[in-house]
């Protein structure tokens, strides 16, 4: 890393990992089920199991990330399986309140 | 593929769910019928079966989710009712054995806050990074069906490889060549438990059952469930009463249908609550899991057993500890509790309150030198214990990490809350917590509370934004869904906070720390996660 200099406050985190010698422990971390955990961003919690890494708010950039399927289990995948689940919601800024659920009736 | 098909598919699942058969005009001898009316558009007769589907054993919700992508993705058409005979036909001759479902059945249950863990880290790394490990446990195939599944993945998520980290490895040659022999030598088609499983005789479930349970964030309950012939094979009409550790009464009614001839999977309306039942039936026993239909994170823990000769059981006793030196009454429930009580030595009878077969209830005095954790016996029965404790020396929070997710806010997703348990422990003898001869008391009530987790968490307001704990349940309701304005960035409502559990205890607060995730909510949210 001695090339580089980390410019904003992911990069500065991540240096501050490398510097501990956590990048190992990051990428091994156990998942709550069904939690996509160990991609970075993950889902539900960052590399450093925090909240403050993730992409937010979700809605800024979902669909950048979502659609090449980067948090399948958790975001319907426009790209193949479920390619109308957005179609109520082109702006996330403005029609967030659209998107839902794609297996609603799971629990009966 | 054509994306309107798809389109037009999707309409159709919209209530997808693992719901009862409800008519006995789709038996399970048409479900053959169906099966080759309905699949061999696209699958091929084989001497196994049809292909692909020969080749696979799962649980009943594993082939709904099977079932339900058929419909989505391909364009199958099917009514709720023939889904729901295909799945018990499915279940039924290519389930899994009660042994192929230990240590997974949390995903069936809906324990959500299960933390995953995995002896091996290519599993980890290769099947549950992106979902459950258990959606992968709960299946059978051989290799070359586990080898078709790794085909699947790159068909329908064409960016899995990559994002798998595929530039940095030869994810394909490490999918194909090490995962697959490994789950194939792991998670094989044929088994002798599945043989054995499938010459089993059948197990009866008609008559009376005791029940008990513990709810997180409301406390325990017991009562009588009665189970009796639907109209339907394998289908069971029930009715419940009972009543929570409380004195409140307590009371639902539905049916269970059985799959795989002991994946009880129950409906009801309890006090006007939609409910659900994910047991196990073995041996006279149903255990797991009942929770809210529509509001999965709100569950009981719950073990019955069949009032039945042989079958003499203690479940459990009601509260399951008691003070030293102090009076109390103990519900001890279970089946044909005939027979002389066995209380803990120290532990002394003051009067028979209440006595039936599956419940007797007392009131007892419990000794100082009664310390400790001791069997209840009822005549044969046994299977329960009781503690009788001198001081709360520490306080565990269960679950000790949980997500709980931001909803609402007029979006259709609905907020998942967060609920916690109190576990108190006595430090034993040595008076030291944390030493061997600590022991278990059981859920004790808390003052709950939630704190920053860390400096980062301080900075962004998490305890402002994510959400609101309860004082006197444990309960913590997330924050509204969208983007906050009112946060740096705009960010949603997501938080990292220290869950805090204090009991008083002499003037002294003891104190108990679990970690609460406020995540975003999750749209793709299928039976097994």
């Amino acid at each position: 890393m001695k090339h580089l200099k980390a410019i904003n406050n992911k990069a500065k985190l991540l240096e501050q990992a490398v510097g501990e010698d956590r990048v190992e422990e990051v990428v091994a971390m156990s998942a709550i089920a069904g939690c996509t955990a160990t991609v970075d961003p993950g889902w539900e919690v960052d590399a450093f199991g925090g909240v403050a890494s993730l992409c937010q708010p979700m809605e800024s950039d979902l669909y950048g990330c979502a659609d090449p399927c980067w948090w399948p289990a958790q975001v319907p995948d426009t790209m193949i399986t479920y390619p109308d689940w957005n179609k109520d919601a082109a702006n996330t800024r403005e029609d967030w309140r659209n998107l839902g659920s794609v297996f609603p009736g799971d629990k009966l | 593929m054509k994306i309107t098909k798809i389109a037009a598919a999707m309409s159709g699942v919209a209530a997808v769910g693992l719901a009862l058969a409800s008519s006995p005009a789709v038996a399970a001898a048409s479900a053959e019928a169906l099966l080759r009316a309905k699949c061999l558009a696209c699958h091929t007769e084989t001497d196994a079966g049809f292909s692909r589907i020969a080749d696979q054993r799962k649980s009943p919700e594993g082939w709904l989710m099977s079932i339900a992508r058929m419909q989505i993705v391909h364009g199958l058409k099917i009514t709720d009712e023939e889904r729901r005979a295909v799945v018990k036909h499915l279940a039924d001759t290519q389930g899994l054995a009660p042994s192929e479902t230990e240590g997974a059945r949390y995903a069936l249950e809906r324990r959500l806050n299960t933390m995953e863990a995995f002896e091996s880290e290519q599993f980890t790394q290769m099947c549950a990074r992106c979902h459950s490990g258990a959606r992968v446990l709960l299946q059978r195939r051989p290799a070359s069906e586990w080898e078709h599944l790794v085909h699947f993945h790159l068909g329908q998520y064409p960016t899995a490889e990559f994002q798998a980290f595929g530039r940095d490895r030869d994810w394909l040659g490490i999918a194909l060549k090490e995962v697959v022999p490994d789950l194939a030598g792991k998670l094989p088609l044929e088994s002798e438990a599945w043989k054995a499983w499938q010459a089993r005789a059948p197990q009866a479930v008609d008559g009376e059952w005791s029940l008990s349970g513990h709810m997180t964030g409301r406390g325990g309950f017991s009562g009588v469930m009665k189970v009796s012939a639907g109209k339907g094979q394998d289908l069971h009409a029930l009715s419940f009463e009972g009543r929570w550790d409380d004195g409140k009464p307590m009371a639902g009614k539905g049916q269970a249908l059985i799959y795989t001839g002991y994946e009880w999977r129950a409906d009801l309306v309890v006090d006007g609550t939609p409910m659900r039942q994910v047991f196990a039936l073995e041996d006279g026993v149903l255990r797991g899991r009942m929770f809210l239909r529509d509001h999965d994170e709100v569950g009981a823990d719950v073990v019955a057993s069949l009032q039945r000769d042989g079958n003499a059981r203690v479940l459990a006793v009601h509260p399951a500890y008691l003070k030293a030196g102090e009076e109390g009454e103990l519900r001890i429930v279970g089946s044909k509790l005939d027979g002389e009580v066995g209380l803990p030595p120290g532990v002394s009878l003051l009067e028979t309150v209440k006595r039936s077969a599956g419940e007797v209830v007392l009131r007892v005095r419990a000794e100082a030198a009664a310390r400790g954790v001791h069997p209840v016996t009822v005549g044969k029965a046994g299977g329960a214990s009781l503690a009788v404790y001198e001081r709360i020396g520490k306080i565990e929070v269960l679950p000790a990490y949980a997500v709980a997710r931001i909803g609402g806010n007029g979006t259709p997703t609905a907020k998942v809350e967060a609920r916690f348990d109190a576990e108190a422990w006595d430090a034993g003898p040595d008076g030291q917590p944390g030493t061997s001869d600590d022991f278990r008391i059981g859920v004790v009530p808390a003052r709950w509370s939630v704190e920053p987790f860390d400096e980062v968490a301080v900075r962004d307001e998490d305890v402002k934004f994510a959400g609101l704990m309860d004082e006197a349940t444990g309960v913590f309701v997330p924050g509204g869904a969208g983007p906050n304005p009112m946060r740096r960035m705009s960010a949603n409502n997501v938080g990292n906070l220290k869950v805090v559990a204090e009991v008083e205890q002499g003037g002294t607060p003891v104190r108990g720390e679990g970690q609460l995730i406020v995540a975003p909510q999750r749209w793709n949210n299928p039976p097994i996660p």
